[in-house]
């Protein structure tokens, strides 16, 4: 979307249509980091670690860690949350509490999420630090906007390197961003669908095209200005008897080429993967074991790098 | 029947609301739950008006065990622009987290009286999609209702019309029976509405023939409503009833009764009052406790094949 279409005021010459398709109405462009809140960062640390992560960098004013590996980007937030009482059960378990989106313009985007029905959530940037527009997600999660990743990154800003330590770890076995699972409500499917859908312009993908081992649900592919930049949304409902019906975002996806390399690779690094009737490692895909009672990775087969 | 678990039964489709009562909430809750119900409709008044706060409102709503069936009620929200517009969002967010917090999955919306507003229903269209959009994260649907006195959308029919413009899964219709029965909208319509996207259905009678004007139906709307059955019309409410049952509606009725007698009443004795409503509206019109073929069976045929 041009700005000139949202401030017409600001338009010296005749309006322009808007600069991005129509498939990609904010000019998506993947994802920069996921956030997860957690108040024991230091053992969803070595999770992480386990997962081919490393800590590079802090946060100048909060408790807050960036965990990298090749183009991928983790943000341990361990910040208290305001009124700082006793932590609940969901910040004992840790939570993928925000995923942020590379987009063209961060102000255009925001604007015109917000006109049609995003919900604004408030951000407390300190002194000299960006302040990241945000929409309120599912679960109580947040979903960011993010124009700073090409010349120089938001990480520049507020996360000081931490010495000595590579800024640029590579990935291991080329693994890279591939989606985000999704838990949903029941019968929540199609609001989901259609928030994604009026939001972000992703795509409803055919129930016949299913990547890695876990195929539940529905799938939506979000839009990218560089084709290898998009991603995955995967909804899935509660089973009828499901005890935990509660909206969240469950897991990340993770693409690699060969899944049987990547999980030897992450094996000698001490992560441990599910081999049971139901879901076990093979060239499709492999999922992990469920660490700290709530952070599982996915492995799926992905050629891109 | 008579046995009370085969009446509590019976009338769990049913629901109060907390409009019809007079006094604190606390009571209000009490004396439904007394009468049977298992549901209650709640108005922001009266969480907002409770001398702990709204949030200790909710607090009693949970503690009472009743199900919220609903949460009303959003006013004049759509077809404005500009800095009214503007401000009507941040009324509908404030709604959405109380709806939140109170565990209701409906908010109901009425349409516009505004003279502010556009007649347009495109636009009424799109910001209901907007409104429902706002939705989505907290799991809420929008009943959209369609008031008798409304500027431009006073008929379900209308109100029909523009919930399939702006086509979002979780906004969907609020039937109100009295403002069919005051609007005189023809029966027939309902055939043509998807049971799926009816959210909620409000039922109330009143005691005159006709309600002409705008005037007239507003004040008989907000001073003047009786339960269903009380009324002069018992018919066409039935008729009502039955077809939107056999159009497949599976969800809630409240009894949206506004009335000045009722409210300074006893609660008990109004709350009775809605017990019996609802007793008759399930044995003698819906047959609800009459079991249908194959329901009794422990199993299905499939799983005793298998």
């Amino acid at each position: 979307m041009s700005d000139f279409l949202l401030h017409p005021q600001h338009a010296r010459e005749p309006l322009q249509a808007s600069f991005s398709d129509e498939a990609n109405p904010i000019g998506l462009d993947g994802v920069e980091f996921i956030e997860y809140s957690t108040s024991r960062p230091q053992a969803l640390g070595q999770v992480l670690e386990m997962m081919g992560f490393h800590p590079v960098a802090r946060h100048r004013s909060r408790e807050v860690l960036l965990y990298r590996q090749g183009a991928l980007n983790i943000v341990v937030n361990a910040h208290p949350v305001e009124g700082g009482a006793v932590p609940a059960v969901q910040d004992i378990v840790p939570s993928i509490s925000a995923i942020a989106l590379r987009v063209r313009d961060a102000r255009a985007a925001y604007a015109y999420v917000l006109e049609r029905g995003g919900w604004e959530v408030p951000t407390h940037p300190e002194a000299m630090e960006l302040n990241i527009p945000a929409i309120h997600g599912v679960g109580g999660s947040r979903i960011y906007f993010i124009d700073r990743y090409r010349e120089f990154s938001i990480f520049d800003v507020d996360f000081v390197p931490i010495p000595s330590v590579d800024p640029h770890p590579p990935a291991i076995a080329g693994l890279h961003f591939f989606g985000v699972v999704q838990y949903i409500g029941m019968d929540r499917t199609y609001d989901w669908v259609e928030f994604y859908q009026e939001l972000f312009g992703t795509a409803l993908i055919p129930d016949e095209l299913r990547f890695g081992i876990m195929p539940a649900g529905k799938l939506l592919r979000a839009p990218a200005l560089d084709p290898g930049n998009g991603f995955m949304l995967q909804l899935i409902e509660p089973q009828l008897d499901a005890i935990d019906a509660s909206e969240r975002l469950q897991r990340i996806g993770l693409g690699v080429p060969d899944v049987l390399a990547a999980v030897r690779a992450l094996r000698a690094l001490g992560m441990e993967f599910v081999e049971s009737e139901g879901a076990h490692t093979e060239q499709r895909g492999a999922i992990t074991k469920t660490y700290l009672g709530g952070v599982v990775f996915e492995l799926v087969h992905s050629e891109r790098t | 029947m008579t046995d009370e678990r085969s009446i509590l039964q019976a009338i769990q489709g049913f629901g109060m609301d907390t409009i019809t009562l007079a006094g604190p909430l606390e009571a209000k809750l009490d004396a439904m739950k007394d009468a049977g119900f298992r549901q209650v409709m709640l108005k922001a008044n009266d969480l907002v008006g409770h001398p702990q706060g709204w949030r200790a409102a909710a607090a009693s709503v949970r503690a009472s065990g009743l199900r919220g069936t609903g949460f009303q009620v959003l006013r004049d929200f759509e077809g404005l622009s500009g800095h009214l517009h503007q401000y009507k969002v941040d009324i509908a967010k404030t709604m959405l987290e109380m709806c939140a917090t109170l565990d209701c999955d409906v908010l109901l919306a009425c349409s516009s009286t505004s003279t502010h507003a556009t007649q347009d229903l495109d636009q009424i269209a799109r910001d209901l999609r907007k409104l429902a959009m706002l939705a989505i994260p907290h799991g809420i649907r929008i009943a959209y209702e369609g008031l008798s006195w409304g500027r431009t959308v006073n008929e379900f029919t209308t109100a029909w019309d523009v919930v399939c413009r702006a086509d979002c899964p979780n906004l969907g219709l609020g039937i109100d029976s009295f403002h069919i029965l005051a609007s005189k909208t023809p029966l027939d319509a309902l055939d043509e509405l998807d049971p799926a996207r009816i959210f909620l259905v409000q039922l109330s009678d009143f005691m005159w023939q006709e309600a002409r004007t705008f005037e007239e139906r507003m004040a008989t709307a907000r001073t003047f409503r009786v339960f269903p059955g009380e009324g002069v019309h018992t018919a066409e409410l039935v008729e009502l009833v039955k077809r939107v049952d056999a159009l497949g509606y599976a969800g809630d009725y409240s009894f949206e009764v506004f009335n000045d007698d009722y409210v300074q009443m006893p609660l008990p004795m109004v709350s009775q009052r809605a017990r019996r409503s609802a007793l008759w509206l399930a044995e003698d019109v819906l047959r609800r406790s009459v079991p249908l073929p194959n329901q009794l069976r422990l199993r299905s045929a499939a799983s005793s094949a298998a």
